[in-house]
């Protein structure tokens, strides 16, 4: 019984590991087609994303099968917990390929300023390498790796700042109109995403290998708040 | 109350020539449940039953170290084992009532110890703790042999309770029960938990997950030369650290099922 558990366990490893090459594949295929104004391509990649909902949801259900069957605890209950939360951050990526993808139909026919194609293509190569890392610090249960990747992606961000900019300096030159000039301005909006997703897939993975999770801002924010109106009010003189 | 209930140092149970347990280093704290893990012969029993020396009946165990009951020596000489078991209760394994009546198995404890008061009350008193009262008060003088394994158990407990302990260790105290039996139990033992400290023993790592707040996982270790095996600690955390993110290679072997 624990063998087969534990042979269920390597198999949704490798689902998740094939749901994320899914992703990877069609992030690289995407700029392509973004980039040649393929609609053709673009429209296989969007009926591709089906398909890796569906794995998707296959990983979802054998973890909740794994979780209500199997009692797993210590690094077998975190790996299904990381699986998780790592398919929906691996689904979501895909979502954004194909929104890029939607964006390619819409921006058809317009011819791309050589310095916004340089950028994008420099975003997607960097998302593509986060993102590939990002799985391999999953598959290696590289936790260093994992770690790495918060400041990988500031690349990712500094490059977008860059894009949007130049988007903005195009647009005023009256190199694009403002129709274009949003659609643009979302396609980097969909990689900085797709950065974003592959940074939170590291923060699972460290929570996979080491138990750490990460410590949200907001609730950091939330209980330094709770500290400070609990001092004022001990500090309040009676009256 | 500050400070452990049971404070270990360097705790050996010697069977003979035989170590049985070594070097056991714990503290168990009040109102808490601790539950003890591990393999069969990792010396869990052994190490539970030193804490109100139920290892004196047997004749050639022996132990080294110390068991400090709020910071006195349990094996101290002056200490009389009798009135440290009177204080530190215990429930076994498989259900044992007299073969007497329901309030006779309740009222046994309390009579022999020379209690005051109204036995009617302690008896009722205990029943309602063990959460057996409901079922049994109209019959209370019918043979105790007569309930089922689960009320039998619970009817231990209510005699474990009845001359006021302050600690209740429990030896597998669901392994001869069913599902349903054992949820009373684990009910009940949440329920009393607020007035006693308890120390459980279990083969079953979901009850230890369930019900305890701290646990202890023990092992063996093989000797190869006289090819005999000694039980150890290994780890001792609270639970969820145990169950979620044990620190020890040994426990996340052991409760992940990839032991040995």
């Amino acid at each position: 019984m624990t063998r087969q558990f534990h042979q269920e366990l390597d198999d949704l490893r490798d689902d998740v590991i094939r749901l994320a090459g899914m992703v990877s594949e069609s992030l690289a295929k995407g700029t392509a087609a973004l980039l040649a104004t393929d609609l053709d391509a673009a429209e296989a990649l969007i009926a591709g994303d089906d398909e890796i909902d569906e794995l998707a949801l296959e990983i979802e259900e054998h973890c909740f099968r794994l979780l209500a069957l199997q009692n797993p605890l210590a690094s077998d209950l975190r790996h299904i917990i990381a699986a998780i939360r790592m398919a929906s951050e691996i689904e979501r990526s895909g979502d954004l390929v194909t929104n890029t993808m939607k964006a390619a139909r819409r921006l058809y026919g317009t011819p791309l300023d050589p310095r916004l194609r340089g950028l994008i293509e420099k975003m997607s190569e960097h998302v593509h390498r986060l993102f590939r890392l990002a799985i391999d610090a999953y598959a290696d249960r590289n936790e260093g790796l994992a770690a790495a990747l918060d400041d990988m992606d500031d690349d990712v961000d500094d490059l977008h700042a860059e894009y949007i900019r130049t988007i903005f300096e195009v647009h005023e030159g009256g190199g694009i109109p403002l129709q274009i000039s949003v659609q643009l301005a979302l396609v980097g909006r969909y990689y900085e995403r797709i950065g974003d997703h592959a940074v939170n897939i590291g923060e699972r993975v460290r929570y996979m290998v080491t138990g750490w999770l990460p410590e949200h801002t907001g609730a950091a924010r939330l209980a330094a708040r709770r500290a400070m109106s609990q001092d004022a009010e001990t500090e309040a003189p009676e009256t | 109350m500050t400070g452990p209930v049971f404070d270990v140092h360097d705790l050996s149970v010697y069977y003979g020539q035989f170590r049985a347990v070594r070097d056991v280093k714990l503290q168990i704290f009040g109102n808490e449940i601790t539950a003890f893990i591990g393999p069969s012969g990792c010396g869990k029993t052994t190490v539970l039953r030193c804490f109100n020396r139920m290892n004196d009946l047997i004749e050639s165990a022996r132990i080294e170290g110390t068991v400090e009951y709020h910071g006195v020596d349990l094996y101290d000489r002056a200490i009389n084992p009798v009135e440290v078991r009177r204080r530190i209760g215990m429930v076994f394994q498989k259900p044992n009532p007299f073969p007497k009546s329901i309030y006779d198995n309740v009222a046994f404890g309390p009579r022999i110890a020379g209690m005051k008061g109204d036995m009617d009350e302690i008896v009722e008193r205990s029943l309602r703790r063990a959460a057996l009262w409901d079922e049994v008060k109209d019959r209370l003088k019918s043979s105790a042999t007569g309930l089922s394994g689960g009320q039998q158990q619970r009817l231990c407990i209510a005699r474990a309770l009845a001359v006021d302990p302050e600690v209740i260790l429990m030896d597998e105290p669901c392994s001869a029960l069913d599902p349903i039996a054992t949820g009373r139990i684990e009910d009940l033992m949440q329920e009393i938990k607020a007035e006693y400290t308890i120390v459980i023993v279990t083969h079953n790592m979901q009850q230890a997950a369930r019900v305890s707040d701290r646990c202890a996982f023990f092992t063996t270790e093989v000797n190869e030369l006289s090819d005999t095996r000694t039980g150890m600690l290994v780890e001792f955390d609270r639970t969820e650290t145990m169950f979620s993110n044990p620190a020890d290679e040994r426990t996340e072997n052991y409760v992940t099922g990839r032991f040995g």
